[in-house]
């Protein structure tokens, strides 16, 4: 037991440890979650109005346990989608299972370990969807002392079994399925789906806004299929015992279905132990990254290729991204997300309108906010905030390769452009077949937004350089938990969105050329003050002090 | 006899003020095989860092080849080729494209690269991995495709950090072969080791560092005059570093 408890330490250790954390990153993440408390204010008080609406409306037919049964059974499917990423990474994708391996440890010890990041993460989330509901419930059906420790407990209970659930699907599919041969591959696919997960999501949001309409809704379809919620709940079974447990707390019942929840845990995490082993230790080793192709194939003479500095450098910035998993999700595949979901919301929406709408606005208007969503969309994207960091232990070989460092930071932001340029390439084929945007107005934003796309590169990297984060061993980290695209973004959007509410309210400039030239100049300055910052560093070799 | 490497009065502080480099005075000469020996944590890659430009040099300077390395550091880059200790480069690109790339940057001509890489590759025995991306390779075929990048453009300078650990009897054979083939054409190899037999095998001339200093430097025969005859080397390297 003691040693399994050293392992959970050392593996949430390697996951959470602040060492190496700068003071202002810490900060950060402190003024992030103030910012964080409004956002669950509102929250509550939409998860409050739905639960008092759908109370009112089943408490005089004896319903009302209903909404438990619908909150443990949507837990339970969040769980087990969130189990299943969460799984994945642990125990699939992080790379320090082969260290563990020769170690004289329990195989169970091995997966109590690797389970305790999932779990952390299935607790917030649990607190989040479950603490707040319990607790309006409770409030509403004036409930006892006994009702909120049966709560504490089942919030206890409730992810086991569908961690459980979700890790026998994943190690069954790693064990069998051919993705398990090629780990980069699975990263990719991984990605995608939970990226169109929330995409799903963020649609299904938009679709029904209003809470009171939602829990109308829900009662409605509740009411209706009353023995549907029944078989469902029953289908995963924590979900109707878990109910059970709960609405009956004052009675013998609610007590026997508490103990048959513990059981149910308990059979749950003997079988998750003794399955597992077989299923993840046969998966996981083995695991092999990459192909290797077959042998006695002879180099075709056409692959020595030779290619101007600039050119060979810029391409290999652009080979390492497309070909690492994880640079591969964030740089190319997550920045698309954000005009991705413009043209979603576009085709939603009525587009033609909005199209007949910007042609009423003034010119000057128009490319303004243009000018700022453009901003925020390049802003975002993190090819530049990692672009030294990304090189990790590669990055010293820049020092004594005979290429100059302005040449080499040059080259990673000119890299940085042109992945950008697929956002922009996106969303200007949005504009010109979903929204007809006219075309004098297209041309300006075209030419601002390569600029636009210039200086956030060009931000991005020379903030990077200043204290990149080189010393990763799992790609993720160059993204985890860095402050650096929030300041990014701040800066970026500090400057420019003062810039544009002052041009905004100065009469004196009036229409779309005025205004796109002087933001165009405004642009030039702030890119050469950064290129003179930029040298400025570089000639005092900061380079070889990071 | 010509200089090709000088560094004068080179010291370098970490960060927690350890000396890992004091007041180091070195010339290796042109032509030769020099060995840089001491034993784990001496200071041999803090140096050959600073040489080849990686780490900023406290106090003091290097010259190669007539070039500062802090004053002209892109003319001097182009007249060494470095071996790193960790060979651990662009794990993502293949083999192939590595050599491209390091053709590119030291420009090497397209039809001296095909011969080149041909030839080269094929006495390492990873030829017909080329095509495989570079993480897929075992350490030994790492430090073969790195090597192979450095003759690639035959640079005047040849500079190793422990090159022969991790290589196979074989591997280790072809490596110190190729060592000697670069100064037989005239041109420089300087490499460090904690290993002796290296040393005796290979080397014109060599240099015992200890605890960031000098404490020794001279030809083999030297080496063992200066200290009482019959002795084997590896006493005298033990008592040369025993001290502390
Ligand atoms: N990045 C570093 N930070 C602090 N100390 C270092 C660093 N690298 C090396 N050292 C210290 O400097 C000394 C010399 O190290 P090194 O040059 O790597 O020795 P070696 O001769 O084995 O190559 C050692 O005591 C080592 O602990
Ligand atoms: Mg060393």
């Amino acid at each position: 037991m003691n040693k399994t408890w050293n392992l959970i330490k050392v593996t949430l250790k390697m996951q959470y440890s602040s060492v190496g954390k700068s003071n202002s990153e810490k900060y950060g993440v402190y003024i992030l979650l103030i910012f964080l408390i409004p956002f669950a204010f509102i929250i509550f008080s939409v998860a409050n109005t739905i639960i008092q609406e759908m109370y009112q409306v089943l408490s005089p037919s004896g319903n009302e346990s209903l909404i438990l049964g619908v909150t443990f059974l949507s837990l339970s499917f969040i769980l087990f989608l969130v189990s299943i990423g969460s799984i994945l990474s642990s125990f699939y994708f992080s790379e320090d299972i082969e260290s563990f391996i020769p170690y004289p440890f329990q195989p169970y010890q091995l997966m109590v370990a690797k389970a305790a990041t999932p779990f952390i993460h299935l607790y917030i989330t649990t607190a989040i969807f479950f603490l707040p509901i319990l607790l309006f419930y409770g409030a509403i059906s004036h409930a006892f002392f006994l009702y909120y420790l049966y709560g504490l407990l089942l919030f206890l209970l409730i992810p086991v079994i569908p961690f459980i659930l979700s890790a026998l699907i994943v190690m069954f599919f790693m064990r069998f399925a051919n993705i398990s041969k090629n780990k980069d591959r699975t990263k990719v696919f991984a990605g995608l789906l939970s990226l169109l997960f929330i995409i799903g999501i963020n649609v299904a949001i938009r679709l029904n806004q209003d809470p009171g309409q939602l829990a109308e809704m829900l009662t409605g379809a509740l009411q209706q299929q009353n023995g549907l919620l029944e078989t469902l709940t029953k289908f995963i079974p924590t979900a109707f015992v878990g109910t059970m447990a709960l609405a009956d707390h004052d009675t013998v019942k609610g007590l026997l279905y508490l103990l048959g929840m513990i059981v149910l845990s308990g059979l749950g995490i003997l079988l998750f132990l003794t399955m597992g082993q077989t299923l993840y230790f046969k998966g996981v080793l083995g695991l092999n990254e990459g192909n290797k192709s077959t042998k006695n194939k002879s180099i075709s003479r056409t692959k020595v290729v030779s290619h101007h500095v600039w050119i060979t450098y810029v391409l290999k910035e652009l080979k390492i991204i497309f070909r690492t998993p994880t640079f591969l999700l964030q740089c190319v595949i997550q920045s698309l997300f954000a005009p991705v979901f413009l043209v979603v919301i576009l085709l939603l929406e009525n587009s033609a309108s909005l199209g007949e709408l910007l042609a009423n606005f003034e010119g000057k208007y128009v490319i303004l906010i243009l000018f700022l969503v453009t901003l925020f969309i390049l802003g975002v994207n993190p090819t530049s905030t990692s672009a030294i960091s990304k090189d990790g232990t590669d990055w010293y070989l820049n020092l004594y390769y005979p290429i100059s460092m302005k040449q080499i930071i040059t080259s990673k932001i000119i890299a940085a452009w042109m992945i950008n340029l697929l956002s922009i390439l996106l969303i200007l084929l949005a504009s010109l077949f979903l929204i007809n945007i006219p075309t004098t107005i297209l041309i300006m934003w075209l030419l601002l937004a390569l600029e636009v796309n210039w200086f956030t590169s060009l931000v991005g990297t020379y903030l990077d350089f200043l204290k990149p984060k080189l010393k990763w061993t799992d790609e993720q980290e160059v993204f985890k938990s860095r402050m650096i695209s929030l300041k990014v973004l701040m800066f970026e959007v500090g400057i420019f969105g003062t810039i544009v509410l002052l041009l905004w309210n100065i009469p004196i400039i009036q229409g779309l050329w005025v205004t796109t030239i002087l933001l165009f100049l405004l642009l030039a300055i702030a890119i050469f003050t950064i290129h003179y910052l930029l040298n400025k560093k570089i000639a005092e070799k900061h380079y070889q002090q990071i | 006899m010509i200089k090709v490497i000088t560094i004068n009065n080179v010291t370098k502080h970490y960060p927690g003020n350890k000396r890992a480099v004091n007041n180091l005075n070195l010339s290796i000469p042109d032509g030769e095989i020099f060995g840089f020996l001491g034993p784990n944590g001496a200071g041999k890659s803090t140096t050959i860092k600073m040489i080849t430009g990686i780490l900023p040099i406290d106090e003091g300077s290097i010259i190669i080849n007539g070039n500062d390395i802090v004053k002209e550091p892109l003319a001097t880059k182009k007249k060494f080729g470095y071996v790193p200790d960790r060979p651990d480069v662009f794990l993502r690109l293949r083999g192939i494209e590595y050599l491209n790339f390091i053709g590119d940057i030291y420009d090497v001509p397209k039809e001296i690269r095909e011969e080149k890489i041909e030839r080269l590759t094929k006495e390492f025995g990873i030829y017909h991995d080329l095509n495989d991306h570079i993480h897929t390779y075992s350490h030994g075929m790492r430090q073969k495709i790195v090597v192979s990048g450095v003759l690639l453009h035959d640079p005047d300078v040849w500079i190793l950090d422990e090159p022969l650990s991790g290589l196979d009897p074989k591997s280790s054979y072809t490596l110190k072969q190729m060592m000697r083939e670069h100064a037989a054409r005239g041109k420089t190899v300087f490499f460090s080791t904690h290993v002796l037999e290296v040393v005796e095998q290979l080397c014109d001339e060599v240099a015992i560092i200890n605890n960031g200093k000098l404490e020794f430097h001279g030809n083999m025969d030297e080496m063992r005059d200066q200290f009482k005859s019959g002795e084997t080397l590896e006493h005298i390297f033990l008592e040369l570093t025993s001290n502390e």
